[in-house]
C-alpha cells in the first residue's frame, strides 16, 4: 500500500514537473523558437548519429579496433557529457522549494527528483552516436547481445554522471568558484585520455597511456561478459544517489533561508563622470556586474575563458603546427566574453524596463555604453597575446586584426538580440543559463562562434598574406560604423518595444 | 499642459481592459482614479506612458503622441510599479543616476531631496542598502521620489499609498498636495483608499471594466465622497444570514 502511494506521488510530482516546463514562459512566448528547438535538438541527434555511423565505418579497417578506442577515450565522452550539463543549472534542492510546505516527506521529493534524472532522456544523447557506431563494430565479435551490454553499460555512465553532475553544480551554487574544480579534474583527465606528448611524458613517464588502458581493461572485462563491472556501477550510483540525497537535503535550507548582504560600499567611479551620460550608463554596467550575482558569474566565467584560452595559445604548443586553429582561437579570445555577455543584451535591464523607457533615449545610451565597455575589456587578451607576439609564435598585426575584427563584425551581430530578447533574467537567482536561453540566442551565439571561422578560413585560403589586413579592415569599418548601426538596433527595438515590454514583464516574476 | 485620451481601446485577448472616449486633464489638477481590481486603472496609466499599445486611439501629452515621439519623457514623471526601479543601486545612487541623466547638478538635486527628508524618515538615505534590500514602503518610497526629483510637468503615480505606514501615508498627501501647489504639474494617482485620494484631488474619476463611469470636480461636486461610496456599496456582493 506504502509502495502504491508513494508511485502516485511520484507520478504526480513528475507530472506537475513536467506541465512546468512544457508551460515555461519561455516558450509560451514565443511558439516558432520552440519548434526551432525541436529542430535543433533533431539536428543535433542526427549529426550525432551520422557521425556514428561514419566513424564506425571509417573504423572498421584500422590497426586498433573502433570500439576500443571509444572505450579507452570515455574519460572523454564523460568530460563533453560535463559541459553539455552545464545548461542545466536548476538542482532538486531549487526545485523542492514549490513543493516545500506540502504534505510530502523532503527527501522523498528530493529522491523523485533525483530518479526523475537518471532516467532522464538528457542521458541517452550520446547513444545517439555510441548505438550506430557499435551496431557497425560490436556484433561482429561480440554479438547482438555484447552490444546491448555495452550500450547499457554506456546508458548506466552517463546516469551516475548525471548525479556526479548534481553533486559539482551543488558545489557550483554554492559558490562560484567550486566551478574551478571539476573543470580542472575533467581537463586534467581528458588531457592525460588523449594526449601523449612531452607534458603527460613528464607527468606519468612511460605509463603515459594508464588512463586510457584502465578504461580499456575496464570496458574489456564488460564485453567479456563479467558481471563485477555492472555491480560496480550499480553500487557507485546507490552511493552517490545517497550523498546527493543529504547534500541537497542541506541545501535546500540553505535555499529557503539565504539571506543577502545588504551593506554594500558605494564607489563614485569618476573614471566615468567624463563621459557624460554614456559614462553614468557605464556605471550602471560595472554596478551590473559587481552587484547581481547572475551577471557576475557570467562575466567572470566569460573572463576566464578569455584568459584560459589566451594563455592557451601563448604559454602551450597545443595549436602551434594549426595555423588556421590558432588564428580561430586567437579571434575566439576577443570574441568569448562578448558573447556570453551579449547574448542576453537587454534581458538583466528586463527587470526595470518600465523605468529606462520612462527616459527620452535611455536604451540608446544603454546600448552605447555596453558597446565601449565590452571594447574596454579587449585589453585583457590584448596584453596576454603580447606573449606569442614577443615569443615570435605570432605577429601583432594578427592580434590587432582578430580585435578589430570582433569589435567591428562579431559584436554588432551580438548587439540584434538586444531588438529580439524580451525575457527578463532574474539577476540573483542561482538557475541560470536552463531558464534563459532562448534558441534564437543558440543560433546568434553560433552565427558569432563560426561566422568568424569561415570568414577566416576563406581569407587565409584565398589571400593568405593579407588575412589579417582584410579582418582589421573589415573591423574598423564596423567600428567607425557604431553611431549608425547602435542607432539601428534602438529604432528596432523601439518599433518591437511593445512586444519586447510585454515579454519582459511577464517573465520578471516568472 | 493637457493630458488627452482620445478614443482609447485596449483589449487583452478578448476582453476590452480600456474604453476611453475623451478624457481630458488640464494644468493643475490633481486626478484621483478609483475603481475595484481590474477596472483598468494601471492600464491607463501604462497606455500614457506609452508602456502598452492601444488597439484604437491616442494619447496626447502636450500635444506630444508618447507613440510617435519621445519627447513626452522630459515633462513626464511616473511609478507604477518596482520594474522602475534599478533595484541593484543604493537609493543615492539611483537618484544620482536619475539626476545625471536628466542634467541636474548635484547641488540641484540635494535641494530637491530635502523636501522629501520627514517622507524618508531617515530610513532611506544613508543606509548603505541596496534598494532591493529595502522595505516595500521605502521602496515605494524610492520610486515615488524618483518620479519627483525631475521636476515633471505630468506625474504619474500608481497606488501611491500602498505598502506605507499610515505616518508615511499622510506625508505622502503632504508631498503630492505641495508638489502639485509649487510645480502647478498635473497629477494622476490611482488608489483604492478613498479617503486619501478624495481628500488631496481636485478631481476624481472613477473607472470600472475599462470605461468612465463617474468623472467629478470636487469643486462642483461638494459630495464626490458619498456618490463613489454609495457607488461601491452598490457593488459589494449582499451575503445572506
Amino acid at each position: 500500500m506504502k509502495a502504491k502511494e508513494y508511485w502516485r506521488l511520484y507520478r504526480l510530482v513528475c507530472k506537475t514537473k513536467d506541465l512546468g516546463e512544457k508551460r515555461h514562459i519561455m516558450f509560451e512566448q514565443n511558439k516558432a523558437m520552440k519548434w526551432l528547438g525541436y529542430l535543433f535538438a533533431a539536428f543535433w541527434c542526427a549529426y550525432l548519429l551520422f557521425f556514428g555511423v561514419v566513424l564506425g565505418n571509417a573504423m572498421s579497417d584500422g590497426p586498433v579496433e573502433g570500439f576500443d578506442l571509444i572505450d579507452g577515450g570515455m574519460i572523454a565522452f564523460i568530460a563533453l557529457d560535463f559541459l553539455v550539463r552545464l545548461m542545466l543549472t536548476e538542482t532538486p534542492a531549487q526545485e523542492v522549494k514549490q513543493f516545500k510546505l506540502m504534505p510530502i516527506s523532503v527527501k522523498f521529493l528530493i529522491g523523485t527528483f533525483l530518479t526523475r534524472r537518471i532516467l532522464s532522456s538528457f542521458n541517452i544523447v550520446w547513444l545517439f552516436f555510441l548505438v550506430p557506431f557499435g551496431l557497425i563494430q560490436l556484433p561482429h565479435y561480440y554479438g547482438l547481445g555484447g552490444f546491448f551490454v555495452w550500450v547499457f553499460a554506456w546508458w548506466l555512465i552517463f546516469a551516475i554522471h548525471s548525479q556526479v553532475y548534481l553533486i559539482w553544480r551543488s558545489l557550483m551554487n554554492r559558490n562560484f568558484l567550486f566551478t574551478l574544480l571539476p573543470v580542472s579534474i575533467y581537463a586534467f583527465l581528458f588531457y592525460c585520455g588523449i594526449f601523449d606528448d612531452e607534458y603527460t611524458q613528464m607527468i606519468f613517464g612511460d605509463n603515459v597511456e594508464w588512463l586510457y588502458n584502465a578504461c580499456l581493461w575496464w570496458w574489456r572485462s564488460i564485453l567479456d561478459g563479467s558481471v563485477l563491472p555492472f555491480i560496480c556501477l550499480g553500487v557507485i550510483l546507490v552511493l552517490i544517489f545517497c550523498l546527493n540525497l543529504v547534500i541537497q537535503n542541506k541545501a535546500i535550507y540553505k535555499e529557503i533561508a539565504e539571506v543577502q548582504e545588504s551593506k554594500v560600499k558605494s564607489r563614485e567611479m569618476s573614471v566615468f563622470n567624463r563621459f557624460g551620460i554614456i559614462g553614468e550608463y557605464l556605471k550602471l554596467e560595472v554596478r551590473s556586474i559587481m552587484r547581481n550575482a547572475v551577471i557576475r558569474k557570467q562575466f567572470i566565467l566569460g573572463v576566464v575563458c578569455m584568459l584560459m584560452l589566451s594563455c592557451m595559445t601563448a604559454f602551450t604548443p597545443v595549436y602551434d603546427n594549426n595555423l588556421f586553429m590558432k588564428a580561430y582561437i586567437s579571434m575566439y579570445c576577443y570574441c568569448v566574453l562578448a558573447n556570453m555577455m551579449l547574448v542576453n543584451a537587454m534581458c538583466p535591464e528586463g527587470n526595470y524596463i518600465d523605468g529606462l523607457m520612462a527616459r527620452k533615449e535611455s536604451v540608446l545610451s544603454l546600448l552605447k555604453a555596453k558597446y565601449y565597455f565590452n571594447l574596454m575589456m579587449f585589453i585583457v587578451p590584448f596584453c596576454v597575446f603580447l606573449v606569442p607576439v614577443i615569443q615570435g609564435k605570432s605577429t601583432i598585426g594578427e592580434s590587432i586584426g582578430c580585435m578589430l575584427f570582433s569589435a567591428g563584425v562579431v559584436m554588432p551581430a551580438l548587439f540584434q538580440m538586444a531588438v529580439y530578447n524580451n525575457m527578463t533574467i532574474d539577476l540573483n537567482k542561482k538557475l541560470t543559463r536552463a531558464g534563459r536561453s532562448n534558441k534564437m540566442q543558440i543560433i546568434v551565439s553560433m552565427v558569432a562562434l563560426f561566422l568568424p571561422m569561415i570568414i577566416m578560413y576563406a581569407l587565409m585560403v584565398l589571400v593568405p598574406d593579407y588575412s589579417s589586413l582584410i579582418l582589421g579592415l573589415l573591423g574598423v569599418i564596423g567600428i567607425a560604423l557604431n553611431p549608425l548601426w547602435l542607432r539601428n538596433v534602438y529604432n528596432r527595438f523601439m518599433a518591437r518595444r511593445y512586444v519586447n515590454m510585454d515579454g519582459f514583464r511577464s517573465s520578471r516574476n516568472a | 499642459m493637457t493630458l488627452t485620451l482620445s478614443n482609447i481601446k485596449k483589449y487583452f485577448g478578448e476582453k476590452l481592459a480600456l474604453d476611453i472616449e475623451q478624457y481630458t486633464v488640464n494644468d493643475g489638477e490633481i486626478i484621483g482614479l478609483v475603481g475595484n481590481n481590474g477596472a483598468g486603472k494601471t492600464t491607463m496609466f501604462r497606455a500614457i506612458l506609452d508602456l502598452i499599445k492601444p488597439e484604437e486611439g491616442a494619447v496626447s501629452i502636450d500635444g506630444i503622441n508618447p507613440a510617435e515621439s519621445e519627447d513626452w519623457k522630459e515633462i513626464t514623471g511616473a511609478y507604477v510599479d518596482s520594474g522602475f526601479l534599478i533595484d541593484y543601486l543604493t537609493p543615492e545612487e539611483y537618484f544620482d543616476f536619475i539626476a545625471k541623466v536628466s542634467n541636474i547638478s548635484k547641488e540641484e538635486l540635494d535641494e530637491r531631496l530635502k523636501p522629501f527628508a520627514g517622507f524618508m524618515n531617515g530610513e532611506v538615505l544613508g543606509q548603505n542598502t541596496l534598494i532591493r534590500n529595502l522595505s516595500m514602503g521605502n521602496k515605494q518610497k524610492v520610486g515615488i521620489i524618483a518620479a519627483m526629483i525631475t521636476r515633471p510637468k505630468l506625474l504619474i503615480l500608481d497606488e501611491p499609498f500602498n505598502f506605507l505606514d499610515p505616518t508615511s501615508q499622510l506625508a505622502m498627501k503632504s508631498v503630492i498636495e505641495n508638489y502639485n501647489k509649487e510645480t502647478g504639474a498635473i497629477v494622476l494617482v490611482s488608489s483604492h483608499n478613498l479617503t486619501h485620494t478624495i481628500d488631496i484631488c481636485t478631481r476624481v474619476t472613477l473607472l470600472e471594466h475599462g470605461k468612465i463611469l463617474m468623472d467629478y470636480d470636487k469643486e462642483t461636486h461638494k459630495d464626490v465622497m458619498k456618490e463613489i461610496e454609495d457607488y461601491f456599496v452598490g457593488q459589494a456582493p449582499v451575503t445572506q444570514e
